[in-house]
Formats: C-alpha cells, structure tokens, sequence
C-alpha cells in the first residue's frame, strides 16, 4: 500500500479546474490552464456550459480542401473529421458531450456503411446534446443512422419491427425492468412509419456497402403516414393514439429515465460503474450523487445542461479526481492537445485514430448498440502496452511545440539547476497534474538522478537535458497512475 | 424540389411552349477585353442580390434570358479499384491535341489507392490509364492537384505532395520532372493549379507561399509574384490557375473568395468575386476556366457550384448540377439488378431538408445529380466545359453555346 503525494504547486482552485478540463475535455493542457487564469472554478464551468461563440477549431474548409476523403467522409476518415476538432477545437465540453453520446447511442459504420450519416448523427449531438433530454430522444428517434442501424425501416403499420422500439427503452432511456414485453410492442408501434427517404435503396446500398454509381448519398429523415399504426396503444401505463413524439414525451416523464440518464452522466464524468446490463441488479456507486443529478432533470424540465451544471459544482464531482480510466480516445485527443503536433490535417491523424482502434475504441465502430464497456474494462496487458507505446512515442518527442513548451515551463519553475526530485515534481505538476505513489515517484527522482546533478544551464541547447525530459516524460506516462484522470 | 427562381421558371416555360425559341436567342455579346482597365471592378453594381433558400436551389438561373451553358452529358462512375474503369476522387482534366480526354484521380492518398491518370474520349471509351500513388518514382504521385497538356502533346502534373511538377508523353512515359530543385532556390511548397500558355510556359500556382511561378518550358523561373494578403496581387492560399486567349492569367484566390486576373507579367488587372452565397459571390473559389470568346467559369467549390461570368466578371449563369447516369453508369446498373430495382423505386430529386442540412455541403450530399467537391472547371477544344466533381467520382459535361 502505497500513499498518494500531490506535486503541489497549482493552488487549490487550479488544482480543480484541471481536474474539471480532464472530465469535461481531454485533459488540462499548460496552455488551456493559463487560458482560464483569473476565472473561478465556477466561471470556469459556466464558460464550458456556454462556450463563446466565436471560439474556434481547424477549419472545416481547410480539412476539406487538402483531404477530399474528408469532403466525401469515407469511413474512418469520417471520425477523423471529427477528431480534428476534439483536439482543435477551444470548447472541449462540446465534444466530450457527443463522445458521451456517442458511447451511449452506439451506432456503428459497420452496419449502415455510411458514414456520412453518422457524421451527421455526431453534428446532431453537438447541436442538441445539451439541451432538454426529449428533444435530443426525439432527434435520435428522426435519426437516418440509428433508424437503418436498428431497422426502423422494415417497422411497417400492422407488422412491426421491436428493434427500435426495444433499445429506445433499454439502452437509451430507462433500462431493463422499468418496462414490459407489451410496452416494447406499443413503443414499436407508435414509431411505425419513421423511416429514412428512399430508405430500401438506401438500406440495400448500406447493406452490400454500395458506392456505385456516383458515390455515397447521405440520408435524411422521412415519416411516412401512410405506414404509420394509428391506432390505440397503451404505454408505461398511458393510453391514446400516441405517435413517436407522445412516446418519448411519455418516456422522459419517468422517473427511471432521471436515474438512468443520470447515472450515465456519472459514469462517464465521475466515477467508473459497472457495465450498463448489471445496472438493473447493482446498486449505484453513490446513490445519493444520482438522486441530486436526478433531481436536477426533473427541476430544470430534463435539461442536460442544468444536470452538468450541477454535476461539475457538487462536492461528489470535485472530490472524485482520478477515479476513472482515461479512455482510448481520451488517451489520443488528450495526447494530441498536448503536443501540439496537429496545426493542420495530415495524413498522420488516421494512425492516431486507428492506434483508438487497437486500444479498444474506434470511433463509428461500436461493439454493439451497447456501446463500448469503460472503466477497468479498458486497460489489459494488450491495450496498455498501446495505451504506453502511443503516449511515449509522442509525449516523449521534444520536437513537438507542445512538448517543449512544457519542457520550457518546467525549467521555468525549477530553474536550471533543479535537485532530482524538484525537476520530478515540476514534471508531474504540469503534466496534468498527474498524482505518482510513494514508489512511482522515488522510481522516477532515481531516473531523473541516473546522470547526477540536473543541469539545464545549456537549456535549451542541452541534448543531454532533452534526453532527460524525455526518458522522464516517457517514463511517467507508462505508470500505471497515468492511466488515471 | 419547387424552384422559385422567377428567371428559371419563365426559362423553363417558354422552352415548353416554344421550344425553337431559346435556341435561336441572341447569344452573349462576345467582349473583347484589350483594354482592360487596371483597376478593381466594382462588384455591388455588377451582382445581383444575394439569393438565400430555395432560390439557391433551382439547378440553374441566370440573368436575364441569356443562355449560355446547357448541360450535355456525364462521365464517369466510381470505382475503389486501384486500376480500371472509373474514378476516385478526380480532380482535374485536360486534353490531347487530338481531344482525347485525361482525368487525373487524386485517390485515397492515406492509403496511396486509385492515385493516376486515365485515359477516355467523349463517347466514354476507357483508352487506358498510367501513374500510381504513394511513391517516389517518375510514375508515382501523391497528393496531384492539376494536369494540362503543352503543344507537344506532353502532359504535366502538379503534387502538392512531393513539391514538383511530373512531366510525361500522351501514352503516360515519363518525360521530365520539374520544380523539385532550382525553384527560387528550393522545391516548390505545395503546388497546386497548372496552366500552360501558347508558348509552352508554365504558370504554376504554389499554395504554400501564395505566389505564382512562371516556368519556361525546361522549368527555369523566368517570374514569380504574389504574396500572403488580400490585397490586390496577394493570395490566400490560391488554388486553380487558368490563361485565356489574350494569355492573360486568372488565378482562383481561394481563401479570399475571388479571382484575381494578371498580365503575362504578373500585373494586376482586376479582381471579381466577394465572400457569399449570391450571384457573384463565392465561397472557396478552386477553379477558374476561360473559353474563346472569354467567357469565365468558375468552380464555387465552397458553395457546390459553378458561375458562369462575363469577360469582365459580371454574373451572368449558376449552375448546380444535372448529372445523368453515364455510359459506365448505366453499364454497371445492366448488371447489378437489384440496385438498378431499388433505384427506379426510388426519388432521387432534390428534396425538402431540414434547416440543419440546408447548407451547399450537406444538400450536394443527399442530392444525387447536383455538384458535390465540383473541384475543377476546363473547356476542351469544342469550347465545351467539363466540371471535375471528386466527391461524386464524375465529370459533368456543358455546351457552351
């Protein structure tokens, strides 16, 4: 049993801000930290909730132009699209929304093909993903990717298709034994007739992955009233002639979907839980942090935003620091942000997406319409020596802006000629912060001493000093608390 | 789709009533333009209205009843083969001495597939194809851009990858390689649009520092001009490059939404073209064409269009789009039954969308015959204008009349 030391420095309010950037974005960049010096903690999280307008990331035209893949959003390039903005982009929250709803509506490429229109699914989650829950169930439900993924199309009036009307209530909005075999059934039937324009065309193009003749065409929504059931249904115990829109209003009035949704908000932005399935049979991890957050969906009219904001403000959220694996693509983005290396699309950035892949997270290509499985379930003896391999390669490169000018900061606050141990601190400090155990630590002021004094006088013309920070930097981020945010 | 565009309309009803009539209208007065005046056009005079919504939507309008362009033909189907029929991504045309058509194919560059040249003629028979991506031999490309053809037949070739301008014969042999070195004392950063003059001199547009690069046949710098800005004479990340039949130089100045025209010399001579979505207005600019009685044709990539302008930049035609299942197309359909089923049960016209895909972008996407990624505009010898369109893995065909 070890104790965990803080590399204190940052005062207590930045301390937390950091750990909000690790939660809400990916990660808490130097440079991002000193963006929102001066502000509160409680500022800090109003700018997130409400990013400025004219805030920025790459460029759209600019990934088009070079890359025509981009324009055409073929498959992976597709969700290359969209990391470039999560690691351009200045509102991280903004995309760590749609990553949220991404793992949750889990729609995958490898079905539908199209990746176009998940792209618009993921546009979808940035332009709704925080606003009342009913509107942003009723987009999914209009949705031409999550209709063809779970065969909304063949939900015909008088022979109907449960696909959809299932997984709305397991996966999406209330989960297993707050619904019945006959409620499934009503729900299927009060979605009959919402389907995609020209959708068998483009259900058979999705199907043999198609491209002929001239390319891909998107999607987009159609219902169609004269294959919708009409008729009188009983749901969740109301009876009418209810249509999908009655559906979800009906579903989001239930006190299941407060907890559910509110339980998916703490996994992802709190604390790791068990998988989704075990939630009907396992009790939450701090019950009393669900019952606030849903309290807040039911007093804000099922606003998501007004649940986050309540989130990052409770003292459950500000005390759980390192308490969730980081994620693949948090891994990735956060990297990237990190060194600065990514100023404008290149070819490199399908690797990185790929390296996502193998850790266990490829964007577009969810395991199933359960989405992926977090926490623990992310790291083993496979993943983690990709999760190391890809932070050090990159986090130990000097050459990348971002990396030497943490380097910069570092004999900045420890000056050139810093004892072993202030040059481990400072490290940690900024690199994140990242917490190190007793033994962490003392393996890495024993790395940093291997050569004898520090000595940086030469910085930044010193290769023996680069090769330092590099060993050190490349070091701290194969330990095991690396892995934690 | 119910166009609204009241000139569209009243086009379209006088072709059904009288359907001699557009045909025998006085075409465009061809202006000369050997006294141009050196000096910015004034573009809120010349431009019509910003048209918004579905007005923007109709496949054509133009001013008045000028008809100037119809709409012929397509080439093209897509293909992920890294050989054969069928294009990935074209970006570009141009044309043999003889009228044999060559279309260079940007490929999928992360992996270096389709990357080459293919060789075809009007009536869409496939004559042969050379080069190949992801490399760095005389026949390996990787990120081409542009392609035009000197009086002797040979065919050169802009990558913006590896920084030099590929030379080779009308049966794909490498000839030359030009740009790599002796460039202004290094390679050429990133160049992009090709154009050839009646003596054989290159004009090549170098994205990566704003300027233009004239070449003399062997490749020696003989002008370079241009530089960061959006002044007149400076570039925004400059795209296409075309010269018309006086030599004059238009350049698609593509981030500062304009073409700019020069003199031989580099000299500026006018500028048209604003950032918008009207008549006259552009969004990214990546092409510009030029026929022989001057009228321009620019590729308004940003907004999936084309402009069709007068000698001296006034708006004179949009065009959307309108492509038909081509030869290969129609090919490909005779033995894939169930797509060919699926499609006559379908309703590929243009539709009404939600306010959230109602951009240029998102409505070339859902739209099967209208431009999506119209990269490139060039006129053959017939004066006959091809649209390059690399999202939609095609070449729409307009008569220029």
């Amino acid at each position: 049993m070890t104790t965990l030391v803080r590399s204190v420095r940052f005062d207590q309010e930045t301390l937390l801000i950091a750990h909000l950037l690790r939660r809400a974005g990916f990660g808490a960049t130097p440079q991002e930290l000193d963006s929102y010096r001066g502000m509160s903690y409680s500022d800090v999280v109003e700018a997130l909730l409400d990013p400025d307008p004219s805030s920025t990331t790459m460029p759209t035209d600019i990934i088009f132009r070079l890359f025509p893949e981009y324009h055409a959003s073929l498959g992976i390039d597709a969700c290359t699209n969209w990391a470039f903005r999560m690691i351009t982009t200045e509102n991280p929250l903004e995309e760590k929304k749609i990553l949220f709803w991404h793992g949750i509506f889990a729609t995958g490429n490898d079905k539908l093909n199209n990746p176009l229109t998940i792209l618009r699914q993921i546009d979808m989650f940035r332009r709704v993903g925080t606003d009342r829950f009913d509107d942003l169930l009723l987009e999914l439900s209009k949705d031409p990717a999550m209709l063809i993924f779970l065969d909304n199309q063949t939900n015909h009036s008088g022979s109907i298709n449960e696909n959809y009307g299932r997984e709305i209530l397991e996966l999406f909005s209330l989960g297993v034994g707050n619904y019945n075999e006959d409620d499934v059934k009503e729900c299927a039937r009060a979605f009959t007739g919402w389907s995609v324009k020209n959708a068998e065309y483009m259900a058979l193009q999705g199907q043999k992955d198609s491209i002929w003749p001239y390319s891909r065409i998107a999607w987009h929504y159609e219902y169609r009233a004269d294959d919708h059931d009409d008729g009188e249904k009983t749901f969740l115990g109301e009876t009418g002639n209810f249509n999908g829109e009655d559906i979800v209003e009906i579903i989001c009035r239930q006190d299941a979907a407060a907890q559910f949704i509110s339980r998916h908000l703490y996994n992802f932005f709190v604390a790791d839980e068990v998988p989704v399935p075990a939630w009907s049979d396992t009790p939450a991890r701090d019950p009393k942090a669900i019952a606030t957050l849903a309290k807040a969906y039911v007093d804000s009219d099922h606003s998501i935003k007004a649940m986050l904001r309540v989130l990052f403000n409770s003292d459950f959220f500000k005390e759980a620091t390192y308490k969730k694996y980081m994620g693949p693509v948090e891994m990735i983005i956060g990297t990237l942000r990190l060194t600065g290396e990514v100023d404008s699309p290149g070819l490199g950035m399908f690797s990185a997406i790929e390296e996502a892949g193998y850790m266990g997270q490829l964007l577009f290509y969810p395991p199933s319409v359960e989405g992926w499985h977090s926490g623990e379930e992310w790291v083993n003896s496979g993943t983690l020596m990709d999760r190391v391999n890809f932070a050090a390669s990159h986090i130990g490169n000097l050459d990348h802006p971002g990396i030497r000018d943490l380097v910069d900061r570092i004999v900045a606050s420890c000056g050139t000629q810093p004892s072993p141990k202030d040059l481990v601190d400072s490290t940690l400090q900024l690199l994140g912060p990242v917490y190190a155990s007793d033994d962490t630590r003392a393996l890495l002021i024993d790395l940093a001493s291997r050569s004898g004094a520090v000595n940086a006088s030469a910085y930044p013309d010193s290769a023996e000093f680069d090769k330092l920070m590099s060993d050190l930097l490349r070091m701290i981020v194969s330990t095991r608390e690396y892995q934690l945010i | 789709m119910i166009c609204t565009d009241v000139s569209y309309e009243v086009e379209l009803l006088v072709s059904i009533a009288v359907g001699w009539v557009l045909s025998v209208v006085t075409p465009v007065s061809v202006e000369t333009h050997d006294s141009l005046p050196p000096v910015r056009l004034s573009h809120r005079l010349q431009f019509g209205p910003i048209r918004t919504g579905a007005m923007n939507l109709c496949n054509r309008h133009q001013v008045g009843t000028k008809v100037t362009v119809e709409y012929l033909k397509t080439i093209g189907i897509k293909t992920q083969s890294p050989r054969g029929r069928g294009f990935l991504f074209p970006y570009d045309v141009a044309f043999a001495s003889d009228g044999q058509i060559y279309a260079l194919n940007r490929g999928r560059v992360r992996q270096g597939l389709g990357t080459r040249i293919q060789m075809f003629n009007y009536d869409e028979e496939w004559l042969g194809e050379f080069g190949e991506g992801d490399g760095t031999g005389p026949s390996n490309f990787q990120l081409p851009v542009s392609i035009a053809f000197n009086s002797k037949d040979h065919l050169h070739v802009s990558d913006e990858g590896l920084g030099e301008i590929k030379v080779f014969d009308r049966e794909g042999t490498p000839v030359a390689q030009l740009g790599k070195a002796g460039v202004d004392g290094g390679s050429l950063k990133f160049p992009t649009g090709l154009a050839i003059d009646g003596d054989d001199n290159l004009y090549v547009v170098e994205r990566g520092r704003n300027r233009v690069h004239k070449l003399s046949p062997e490749g020696e710098t003989m002008l370079i001009w241009g530089e960061e800005g959006d002044e007149d004479g400076q570039f925004d990340m400059p795209w296409g490059v075309t010269i018309d039949g006086d030599g004059l130089v238009y350049i698609a100045d593509w981030r500062n939404d304009r073409i700019q025209k020069f003199t031989p010399e580099g000299e500026f001579l006018a500028s048209f073209g604003e950032s918008g979505t009207g008549d006259g207005q552009f969004h990214r600019p990546s092409s510009v064409a030029v026929d022989t009685r001057g009228t321009i044709y620019v590729t308004d990539w940003g907004n999936e269009r084309v402009q069709v302008l007068g000698p001296d930049g006034e708006f004179r035609q949009m065009l959307r789009g309108e492509a038909t299942l081509s030869k290969w197309a129609e090919e490909w359909l005779d033995v894939n039954r169930d797509e060919q089923t699926a499609r006559d049960g379908s309703d590929l016209r243009m539709q009404h969308l939600p306010k959230h895909l109602g951009t240029p972008y998102q409505i070339g996407a859902q739209t099967e015959h209208l431009f999506w990624g119209p990269v490139s505009a060039k006129v053959d010898g017939k004066d006959r204008l091809y649209i390059s369109e690399h999202s939609r893995a095609r070449i729409q065909i307009y008569a220029t009349n």
